[in-house]
């Protein structure tokens, strides 16, 4: 392995993680701030990072920030939201390259540490409250991002289709909250929140590139020391394993291509070899332009462009969408189930075991060749309290038998149906002023 | 075999040019450090080659729109096998994509590489098209057409290409529509096939972790030497004008969506690629985060944080777009042209002009550390006629400020801009 990896502990529930390749040009920082999701703060707290981003007690004005992210060769910061589980993931990066590269001899990473910890620890925060323009705008932002999420008919069906199936718990609350509570939130409340944030969020630092880890982990190490911080034990609800019944929705909307999301409970999963066992068993089935979905649906069938299976190891939920004609529903509905019935029963041959192993190993040794790839790696498994390489992660998928395969897809049950059908026929022309 | 070394003395790097005698071109940048290959046979051929002849042919043909993008899907289909399930026993990830002016083929492998490659040169090579598997990728092209329908992004872009064009096929979408997919036969999938795949106007490009002579290798095995094809393209008689000043489409959209583009002037593929890089500089000056006018619009709740911009440009069209939500997109165009013609009277103000081309030298080192950049770029630089990709960041380092100020009058100016909105469904 080219990467050194390094974990420490900087404060309570404070760690760095450094995993060092000289092979890139880049360094990139995160802070992810981890949460449970609530839905008395999800709201709030998803403002958080985009107000955080409009600049810190030292450098308030946004325009002078981006200012200093050019000077620093155009370095990127960015704040993201989102969620795992039942937690909430808030979080702010800086990706520049390395101080090789200066022209003029600037040390950009130690530039990039530094603004980031000014972004995320020194906000801009007088008496108690966010600038009052900062938050009207970011306020109305978040919004309009909230409602925006019918612009994408895909990603739409897919998180319709989990909030059906986990209405009621925790994890249906969606990672932006809710506009109208987004409405409400107040310069007060916004720094409030960010207050008890820094004091009970677990963080998790983590820093990957070609330059030295050093520099950052003691200035994070200075900012955090100081903190007397108290977070909170969290524990997830036991996830649900099997699907009572199947539930079905079926909205209409005017647009021009149905989508349909299938939602699946994937049992119970004793131990990392029948976790290891499900993800090969969904990557057979619709995780590849070979699997049984692209294979027999889309090409066979010519029923879609896309159909495709993803499983979440965290809520135990393997998920199965696709675009498709409103007359094909019933169709595309019966092959992908005929499908997974398919697996359950053997009825794969070894070579497409044997290829569905051969390209998940394959994608799990391209991961170290990218920062966002590590990155996103190592929070995974911060996420789930695990440490493995994805090399590690691929020599376990190397253990998985055809016997496991057919009776983790023998595990698996249909909880939801979320159908999304287009009202309208063809599509609107452009017209002009 | 002709082979030579172009190297960046800035980087350290260097990759490796080689002439096949098969009259490929084939570009090689081994890595150190990386797991992956990542590895791209391509040909310059897109949805705009809608009008060709070659030698052998007397007149102009005109072909179905969304054509170069059905032979894409089709090439993939070969007459011992699904060229998907060849690479299923390799491992390798897989996969192809047609732009404006370019058809690429790729996979990315950790292992067996050697045999990636042989499976990506053969089946490129040998084309297999009937009516039947014709008719059924209509079926499967017929969804993603209708997928794109529904994209507000996509939608508005073509809109915004529809306005600024007249002829050029750049106005038509790459996947074409339903209705001219259906006029495609095997027939003619075999006559564009036979006209851009010949080896000469094509590149094999390699970046990651490979030995350069399992490329070459795998080349003399099964690349063979055809004929030299002349391809003609007739120039589109395109107008200074834009079609259209503003065109809109109402969508299910939560806010409306907008592009905002300027027609720019457009030269030969090498200079387009040099404006385009000059431009991106120009848009960040104008309207990029550390602008004033950006500030304004941020502010005034005009724009959010999906505005953006892009300099699209090739073989002979080049327009620079912004883009984004906006409750008020005609007020974003009147402010973003109102400032144009501020910094044509006024110039460009040297310290912004310092600070982006700054940021922008830095973001395009960025290009070179992934696998999967290095082997585009060295394609695009290729078809640009560009030989030698690393100039680019000596394009950005020696840019002057009157340079910019030229292609702000070329390129933005505002009599030449269309608005293209996507509104919310009543």
């Amino acid at each position: 392995m080219n990467q050194e990896l390094n974990r420490v502990r900087l404060g309570n529930e404070v760690y760095f993680t450094s995993i060092r390749d000289r092979k890139f040009k880049h360094n990139c920082i995160s802070i992810s701030l981890l949460t449970p999701l609530e839905k008395e703060t999800v709201t709030v707290n998803a403002l958080l990072p985009y107000l955080l981003r409009r600049g810190s007690k030292n450098c308030p004005d946004f325009t002078e920030l981006e200012k200093s992210l050019c000077e620093l060769y155009g370095a990127s910061l960015s704040a993201e939201v989102g969620k795992t589980g039942e937690r909430q993931i808030l979080s702010c990066s800086i990706v520049g390259i390395d101080d090789r590269f200066a022209l003029e001899g600037e040390s950009i990473s130690a530039g990039c540490a530094r603004l980031l910890g000014e972004i995320l620890l020194a906000p801009n925060i007088t008496h108690g409250a966010f600038p009052e323009e900062d938050v009207r705008l970011e306020r109305q932002n978040l919004i309009d991002t909230i409602q925006a999420d019918i612009n994408d008919k895909r990603a739409y069906t897919i998180n319709q289709c989990r909030a059906l199936m986990n209405e009621g718990h925790r994890l249906a609350i969606p990672k932006y909250g809710w506009a109208d509570k987004a409405g409400e939130i107040t310069p007060q409340a916004a720094a409030r929140q960010y207050a008890s944030l820094i004091d009970t969020a677990r963080i998790e630092i983590i820093f990957v590139g070609c330059g030295s880890p050093e520099g950052a982990r003691d200035e994070f190490a200075r900012l955090f020391g100081s903190l007397d911080r108290h977070p909170q034990p969290f524990t997830p609800q036991p996830i649900v394993e099997t699907a009572a019944a199947v539930k079905e929705k079926t909205v209409e909307m005017e647009f021009a291509q149905s989508k349909m999301a299938l939602g699946f409970r994937t049992g119970h999963l004793a131990s990392k070899g029948e976790v290891d066992a499900m993800k090969l068993m969904t990557f057979l089935y619709g995780g590849s332009p070979f699997s049984r979905l692209f294979v027999h649906v889309r090409e066979e069938k010519s029923l879609c462009y896309y159909c495709a299976a993803r499983f979440d190891q965290i809520t135990g939920i393997m998920l199965v969408d696709i675009g498709v004609e409103r007359d094909n529903q019933p169709q595309a509905r019966a092959a992908i189930l005929e499908q997974l019935d398919a697996v359950a029963k053997g009825e794969f041959t070894s070579e497409e075991l044997e290829s569905a192993r051969l390209s998940y190993v394959n994608s799990l040794r391209s991961v170290p060749d990218s920062l966002s790839g590590l990155e996103s790696w190592y929070l995974g498994q911060i996420l789930r309290d695990a440490s493995a390489t994805p090399e590690e992660e691929a020599a376990a998928m190397g253990a998985v038998t055809r016997e496991d395969v057919i009776a983790a897809a023998k595990k698996v049950t249909l909880d939801t149906v979320y159908f999304l059908a287009s009202k309208g026929g063809e599509k609107e022309e452009a017209a002009d002023e | 075999m002709n082979k030579e070394i172009v190297s960046s003395p800035a980087l350290g790097e260097q990759f490796q040019r080689v002439e096949h005698p098969s009259g490929l071109t084939i570009l090689l940048c081994p890595m150190e450090g990386y797991s992956t290959a990542y590895a791209m046979f391509a040909a310059k051929v897109g949805s705009i080659d809608t009008t060709f002849k070659t030698q052998h042919e007397e007149d102009f043909v005109e072909v179905p729109p969304g054509i170069a993008h059905f032979l894409e899907h089709k090439m993939f289909e070969c007459e011992d096998g699904d060229a998907f399930a060849k690479y299923a026993k390799t491992g390798a990830s897989a996969n192809a994509f047609t732009s404006f002016d370019r058809t690429a083929y790729l996979f990315s492998c950790t292992g067996n590489f050697r045999e990636s490659m042989e499976i990506l040169l053969d089946f490129v090579s040998r084309p297999y098209f009937t009516p039947e598997t014709v008719q059924k990728e209509q079926g499967i092209i017929g969804q993603e057409i209708r997928m794109y329908d529904d994209d507000p992004g996509w939608r508005s872009l073509f809109n915004l290409l529809q306005a600024l064009y007249h002829v050029n096929p750049v106005r038509l979408d790459i996947a074409g529509t339903t209705d001219s997919i259906a006029e495609i036969t095997d027939q003619l999938l075999y006559r564009c096939y036979h006209t851009f795949y010949s080896l000469g106007n094509m590149v094999l490009t390699v970046a990651g972790n490979f030995r350069p002579e399992d490329v070459l290798e795998a080349a003399d095995k099964i690349l063979k030497k055809g004929e030299d094809i002349r391809i003609q393209w007739r120039k589109a008689q395109e107008p200074r004008e834009v079609a259209q000043s503003y065109v809109e489409q109402p969508l299910s959209v939560s806010t409306p969506l907008f592009q905002l583009g300027f027609k720019g002037t457009a030269g030969d593929s090498l200079q387009n690629l040099k404006r385009q890089i000059a431009d991106e500089i120009l848009l960040e000056i104008l309207c990029g985060e550390s602008s004033t006018l950006y500030r304004q619009l941020y502010d005034s709740g005009l724009i959010n944080g999906t505005f953006e911009y892009e300099v699209l440009a090739g073989r002979d069209y080049l327009c620079c777009m912004y883009g984004g939500e906006s409750r008020d997109p005609k007020k974003v165009r009147d402010a973003i042209c109102g400032e144009v013609r501020r910094l044509m009277a006024e110039g460009i103000d040297p310290e912004a002009f310092r600070r982006c081309r700054k940021a922008t030298y830095g973001r395009y080192i960025g290009m070179f550390s992934r696998v999967d950049s290095i082997a585009s770029l060295m394609m695009l630089s290729h078809f640009s006629g560009l030989g030698n990709m690393y100039e680019i960041l000596d394009w950005v380092k020696e840019l002057t400020r009157e340079e910019l100020e030229n292609r702000l009058r070329e390129d933005m100016d505002p009599q030449y801009s269309a608005l293209s909105i996507i509104t919310p469904m009543a």
